[in-house]
Parts: C-alpha cells; structure tokens; sequence
C-alpha cells in the first residue's frame, strides 16, 4: 500500500497552494481516484494520463458525481468539472482519459491565476 | 369495451410488467393484442395471445460482455432500439390496420409503437419499466442527449410523422410506470400525465420445477440473480457469489440462479437452478444479490425483500443508486467485488439492525398502494374511453400546461 493517497493528505494538500503544474495535478487527481475506487476493491489501480476513465477503471456517472464532488473541495470554483463533462460528445465521453482532465484542470487553473 | 395494441422489444423484461395489464384488461372485457416478437410473446402470455409479428434483429441484444457505461449505452440506442424500431414499423403498421386499436400502448423503448401511432393518429401511451429512464440521466451532458435526440429525429422522419415534434420516449398522453415514488426520490417526473403505478405483480407460468422441499427453514435465504439478459457476463461475479455463499452457509441458504449453466460443481448446501419462479421464492427469502434489473429490484421490494445490487450496465446503476438512497440495499461492483467483499455486503442486508428490510417493507407498502396493473388499467381505460369527447387525448395539445 503506498503511503501518498490517504484521506489526510488530501487534506493537506487542500490546505497547500494549489499548483498548476500537470504532474502535481495528475497526481491530485490520482489521489482522489484512488480514494473513490477504494471501496470498490480497486485501490491498486495504476493511474496515468492514458488510463480511460471507463475501460480501465470502471467508472460510472454516480462515481463522476463522486469526483466532481472531492474536486470541488480540493479546487473550489477554480475548476468546472461539471462544465467539462457538458462540453463532451458521447464519443468522447466514451474515450475520456485522466490526461484530458489533468489538462482541463491545469488551464483553468492557470486561466484563474491570470485573472 | 376498447381495443388496446401493445408494442413491445424482444426483452423480456419490457414484456413482463404488461402481461399483467393485458389480463386485466381483458378481464374487464377488454380486447389486448401484441406487436413484437411472436413466439416470445406467446411463450410469455399464452398460446391464446393474439398477436402480430414484427421483423426483428437477428439474435435479439447482444453485447459484449465489457461493454458497459457509456459505451454500452451508444450501443444499445444506435444497435439495438433504432434498427429495431425500422425493423418494427412495418409490423406495427399492419397491426394498427388488422387491429384497429383505440389505443396503442408503447414500451418506452419500441420507439416504432410511438413513432408510428403518432402517424397513425391513434392516441398512444408509453409504457416504462424502468424508473432510470424518467428521470433524464443525461442531464449533465446536453451534446450526448443532442445525439439521441438527432437519431430519433431521423427515425421519425423515416417511420412517423416528420412534422411532429416530442420525445417519442414520452407520450404526451400519458407515460405508465412500473415503479415507486419511494424508489425515485425527490426526482421530477417528464410531465403531469406520468403514472407511477408501482411494478406489475402478476402470477406468471411457473416451468421451473422447483424442489421447494429443499428449502432450509433454519437458514436466512438469499436469492442471487442476475436476470434474463446477462447469461454472457456473469460466470465470474456468479463463481464468487457461490463462495461468498459457502462462506455463510451454516447461517445462510444460498438459491442461485445460472441459466447459462456456468456453474460447475458447487459446494453442498447452495441450490443452483436455471430457472426459479422469481415470485413465488422472493415470498421465501430474506436478500436478494442482483444485478439492478427494475424488475428484479421492484418485485424484491414489493415483497419487503432487501437487496445487493451489482449493476452491470444501462439502467441498472441508476436503479442500484436508488436502492441506495433509499435505505433498502447496498451496491457492489460487478466486476470487481470479491467472494469476502459479497458476503459481507450480504451480511449487511441481512442484519436488522441496518434498517435495510425495513426500508425495503417500506416501499413495498408503497408499491402495493400504488395499485400496479388495475391502476395501469384504470389509465389506459381512462384513455381509450374518455368521459367527453372534449377530453380526448388527441383532440388537444397535452404539452401545453393547463
């Protein structure tokens, strides 16, 4: 069991400034996937820019929900997770990477420390 | 007395809810005839059924069985539901001529009913047997609901009236659902004229020659099932639900249900059978471990029954998670739950003191208040035989609010 996806860092680095460096997020976010397919007894789960979202983990719209919820916290209004799922085709939808997400995050995220 | 034309997909479970319906209805004198698949039809509602044959896929819905999320779900609509319904148009056409029906009632997902009734200009009536369909899954993703919506588009030009307009997935006239307000939530339903009549609880033809004596009354019984549509996909959540079930046996009877006969040997003490008379035994059992079939899930809350839901795909997610929300069960998934993972969620639903059977009695009482298929009667009547010809359905514009 690695030591980096508990609760408690979550927590701090909720409480760390929030870079929009793609590693740091990718890391974030595999992190929270982690956390989220935990109870499903998927907690070994390598997470990369290329895993897919449906094939290789699995997710279902209530695990979205899920994400988008814990994204909320760690990023606040900054990111838009629900404005990003909207904005997808189906095809899209269907081939969803953690990659495309790690960059959705790292431009808003750069978009909101401009302004 | 009226004439009502069911049309229906060749799936089982879209069928069920209705066969109920159809007796009523002809109980009450009443003529019913069917536009599907005949010798399913027939098989489900007896040989004295009328029906009317309509062209349909070669090998009816099959998938792989990975094919899950939103893949499955672009499969199931540009595959399966709209071949299907250019396939059935002709069908439900000559049925309408040979019929004459005053009302056409339409599985939600035999879109040629709708389509081709509104044509037709027969009054017509959805029938839904799932409540994950009425409340807009695809809410959060308005260019995926664009999609289906281009397609039904299309489909009406080539098999409806192209100068209508509507979701063909909700009559205007009335959409019966087989479900509860307990089950769906606080959730909005598609317009005034949606019926939650709870599920459809009809005695059906029991072949399985079950061995009832071997019943354990010593033992807590729990009925795993994954339904009439998922033979291809479940050899391995069935394989740890056997040992899940071991694991519990001195204090639990496990009942399997393996239509595909996957299962080799099992461990002394579990029953496994290919077919079960789903009815009669959830009046014997204290869980039931599926898949979220609406169906399934009602008829187990119907009889008070809490449930392990592992959900494989298309409405079933939506369905376990309102099992969840409810009180009245636990999720597991499909794919990834362990034999140690299952018994304990079984455990869970098992323990009173989890509040889950009581939830479950819960909604049942509400399903039974709900009046299943007299109410769904009562409406389709209300339809076909309106009190003034004022208040006939297609005499007025039912999407305007009054």
């Amino acid at each position: 069991m690695g030591t980096e996806t508990t609760g408690s860092t979550v927590d701090e680095l909720e409480r760390a400034p929030l870079a929009a460096d793609p590693d740091v997020v990718l890391a974030d976010l595999a992190g929270m996937l982690r956390e989220l397919l935990e109870e499903y007894g998927l907690d070994d789960a390598e997470i990369t820019r290329a895993t897919t979202f449906h094939d290789d983990l699995e997710l279902e719209s209530v695990d979205l929900v899920s994400l988008s919820g814990t994204m909320r916290e760690h990023y606040g209004d900054r990111v838009n997770f629900a404005a990003f799922i909207a904005d997808l085709e189906l095809d899209e939808i269907i081939a969803l990477t953690v990659g495309q997400l790690v960059d959705h995050v790292v431009a808003s995220l750069r978009a909101t420390e401009r302004g | 007395m009226s004439r009502f034309l069911f049309v229906v997909p060749p799936l089982v479970g879209h069928i069920n809810p209705l066969l109920g319906v159809a007796e009523e209805l002809a109980g009450r004198g009443h003529e019913v005839a069917w536009a599907g698949y005949p010798e399913q039809i027939t098989r489900l509602a007896g040989d004295e059924a009328t029906v009317f044959g309509c062209d349909m896929p070669d090998g009816g819905l099959v998938r792989p069985p990975q094919l899950a999320g939103p893949a499955a779900f672009k499969f199931l609509w540009e595959e399966f539901f709209l071949p299907l319904a250019d396939l059935m148009a002709p069908g439900v056409d000559a049925a309408i001529d040979a019929f004459g029906p005053d009302v056409v009632v339409t599985d939600q997902h035999a879109v040629a009913g709708a389509l081709v009734a509104e044509r037709r200009g027969v009054p017509h009536v959805t029938s839904a047997t799932t409540s994950a369909e009425l409340i807009d899954p695809l809410a959060g993703m308005p260019k995926v609901g664009a999609w289906l919506q281009g397609l039904l588009t299309g489909l009406r030009g080539r098999i409806g009236d192209p100068s209508a307009t509507g979701d063909p997935r909700f009559s205007p006239h009335a959409v019966i659902a087989f479900t509860g307000r307990d089950l769906l939530g606080g959730t909005e339903l598609p317009h005034e004229r949606t019926y939650l009549v709870g599920p459809a609880i009809a005695p059906r033809v029991d072949r399985s020659d079950f061995p009832w004596s071997a019943l354990d009354p010593d033992r807590k019984r729990v009925l795993v099932s994954l339904g009439t549509a998922n033979l291809d996909a479940g050899t391995r959540f069935l394989t740890e639900a056997v040992t899940a079930l071991d694991g519990l046996g001195d204090r639990v009877q496990g009942i399997v249900v393996d239509p595909g006969g996957t299962l080799g040997e099992v461990p002394p003490g579990i029953l496994v059978r290919p077919y079960v008379p789903q009815l009669e035994l959830l009046t014997k059992v204290d869980a039931v471990v599926c898949h979220g079939g609406h169906n399934t899930v009602c008829e187990s809350l119907w009889h008070g029954v809490p449930l392990v839901i592992a959900p494989i795909r298309d409405d079933q997610p939506i369905v376990a998670g309102q099992v969840v929300d409810a009180g009245a069960g636990v999720r597991v998934r499909f794919t990834r739950v362990d034999a140690a993972r299952l018994g304990a969620a079984i455990e869970t639903v098992l323990d009173p003191s989890g509040g889950h059977r009581a939830a479950a009695e819960s909604i049942g009482r509400s399903f039974r208040a709900a009046g299943g298929v007299v109410t769904a009667a009562d409406r389709l009547v209300d339809i076909a035989e309106p009190a003034s010809p004022a208040a006939r359905p297609t005499d007025r514009q039912c999407e305007e609010p009054t």
